[in-house]
């Protein structure tokens, strides 16, 4: 376990000090809304709004995979990533520890682009806050559980950026139909549908157990 | 390489048989009253499948069985499945629209299994690049391993995730006993046989490419290692 809280520490200090991850990952964000405004403007009626939780998610989504792209890159200097691997301890909990700081920041990105998001798109996100949150953090949960264990193979391939979302996009539509689905209802009607937050539980613990239990042997050298 | 030689030739031989009497039984079969004959691709769309989830379902079995026993043939077998498992269901995603338009009047809907095989096609399609862009054999095999793994896992999951965003099936139900017309049961029941001698065939020299490329490899590094 001390492995875990080390790892999740190690990475949140580097972050803090260069922020060079959570800047290009808001940025990003950002101009994904911006972009996704300018290609589908809502209209008027819930009808013509009936795709918007899904733009959100498009959001959420580019900028967790451009998070996960950086989470073993900066390992590659100095060859921190052969050490991580030498390091005497059980490697399920560096895996935790890795996937837990891309979920921190995938979190504070998410609030900012969900900020943009009701600001361009005209939304009243307030009162449904603190439900929209707990999905937010359900959705990125997954993402970054299966997203840290691709991205450790993703970035000791050739075209590791390009790699990790081909891993990535497809393992992902659960992760994507579940959180879409509570987050159009939660958005439109005000209430949480019970059986798309079963989903996101049930994906999310079999990525965790899956991602803990072959991360032994992703980190081989 | 000899018994490699031998089993080719005989699922080679198989292959030919089957393939022959299966084509005659198509040419044969009754024309379907409201289809007409594009119904007859249902004698080559319904194998193919087969083929696709074998081929799958032996990537991710020997893929965790490599990861076991770490024995270099098992990977062997991963991939070569892989590859014959994405023939097939590029097969199955071709012959399917053509079917689709002519019966639904369009290429392609959301349909439950028509998504879930799309997404399963993906998967494979992002193993093989996988392989391709991994450097090295060992650790190609292990990540390939893992992904192949991960792929299995989440197909229970997509089913019920694109149930849920009310993907209702218009897709004809899974045939059962006695639900095939007089005169379909042959050509359907050898399209079967086809497909499994064609999918046997092609793993039997998949895996033959296999075991040359290794030797070869093994042969370069003893020759490097003697210069060095």
């Amino acid at each position: 376990m001390s492995a875990l809280y080390a790892v999740l520490w190690k990475d949140l200090v580097s972050e803090w000090r260069s922020r060079d991850r959570l800047v290009a990952m808001g940025v990003f964000s950002l101009l994904v809304v911006v972009v996704l405004y300018l290609a589908a403007p809502p209209g008027v009626g819930p009808e013509a709004r009936a795709h918007v939780p899904g733009l959100l998610w498009v959001a959420y989504l580019f900028a967790g995979v451009l998070g996960l792209n950086r989470a073993f890159a900066t390992e590659l200097e100095n060859e921190a990533l052969s050490l991580l691997a030498l390091a005497p301890v059980e490697r399920g909990f560096v895996f935790l520890g890795k996937a837990l700081a891309s979920f921190v920041l995938l979190l504070v990105v998410q609030l900012a682009t969900a900020i943009a998001f009701a600001l361009a798109f005209d939304l009243d996100l307030w009162p449904v806050a603190g439900r929209l949150a707990g999905v937010a953090a359900l959705g990125a949960a997954g993402l970054c559980s299966v997203g840290t264990l691709f991205s450790a193979m993703a970035v000791r391939t050739q075209y590791r950026e390009v790699m990790l979302p081909l891993l990535l996009l497809p393992l992902l539509v659960p992760v994507l139909l579940g959180a879409v689905r509570a987050t159009n209802a939660l958005l439109l009607e005000g209430t949480l549908p019970w059986p798309a937050l079963q989903l996101l539980l049930v994906t999310d613990g079999v990525f965790a157990i899956v991602s803990f239990l072959t991360f032994e042997v992703v980190l081989d050298e | 390489m000899k018994r490699n030689t031998k089993l080719l030739r005989a699922t080679a031989g198989c292959l030919a048989a089957c393939a022959g009497l299966w084509a005659f039984f198509i040419w044969r079969a009754p024309i379907d009253s409201m289809q007409g004959p594009l119904q007859k691709i249902l004698y080559v769309h319904v194998p193919c499948v087969l083929g696709a989830y074998l081929g799958f379902a032996l990537t991710a079995a020997s893929g965790a069985l490599y990861l076991w026993r770490r024995d270099e043939r098992f990977d062997r077998l991963s991939a070569a499945s892989a590859e014959v498992g994405v023939l097939f269901c590029t097969l199955v995603l071709l012959t399917g629209p053509i079917w689709a338009k002519g019966t639904w009047g369009r290429w392609w809907t959301w349909d439950l299994r028509l998504t879930l095989t799309l997404l399963l096609y993906l998967v494979y399609v992002s193993y093989l690049l996988l392989r391709s862009f991994t450097e090295g054999s060992e650790r190609a095999a292990r990540f390939a391993a893992v992904y192949a793994i991960a792929g299995l896992t989440v197909i229970p999951l997509n089913y019920f995730a694109i149930d849920l965003a009310g993907g209702r099936t218009v897709h004809p139900e899974n045939l059962g006993r006695g639900s095939l017309g007089a005169g379909m049961g042959a050509p359907f029941a050898l399209g079967m046989l086809t497909a499994f001698a064609a999918f046997a065939h092609l793993l039997v020299r998949r895996l033959e490419v296999g075991a040359l490329r290794a030797a070869l490899d093994r042969a370069e590094a003893e020759a490097m290692r003697r210069e060095a």
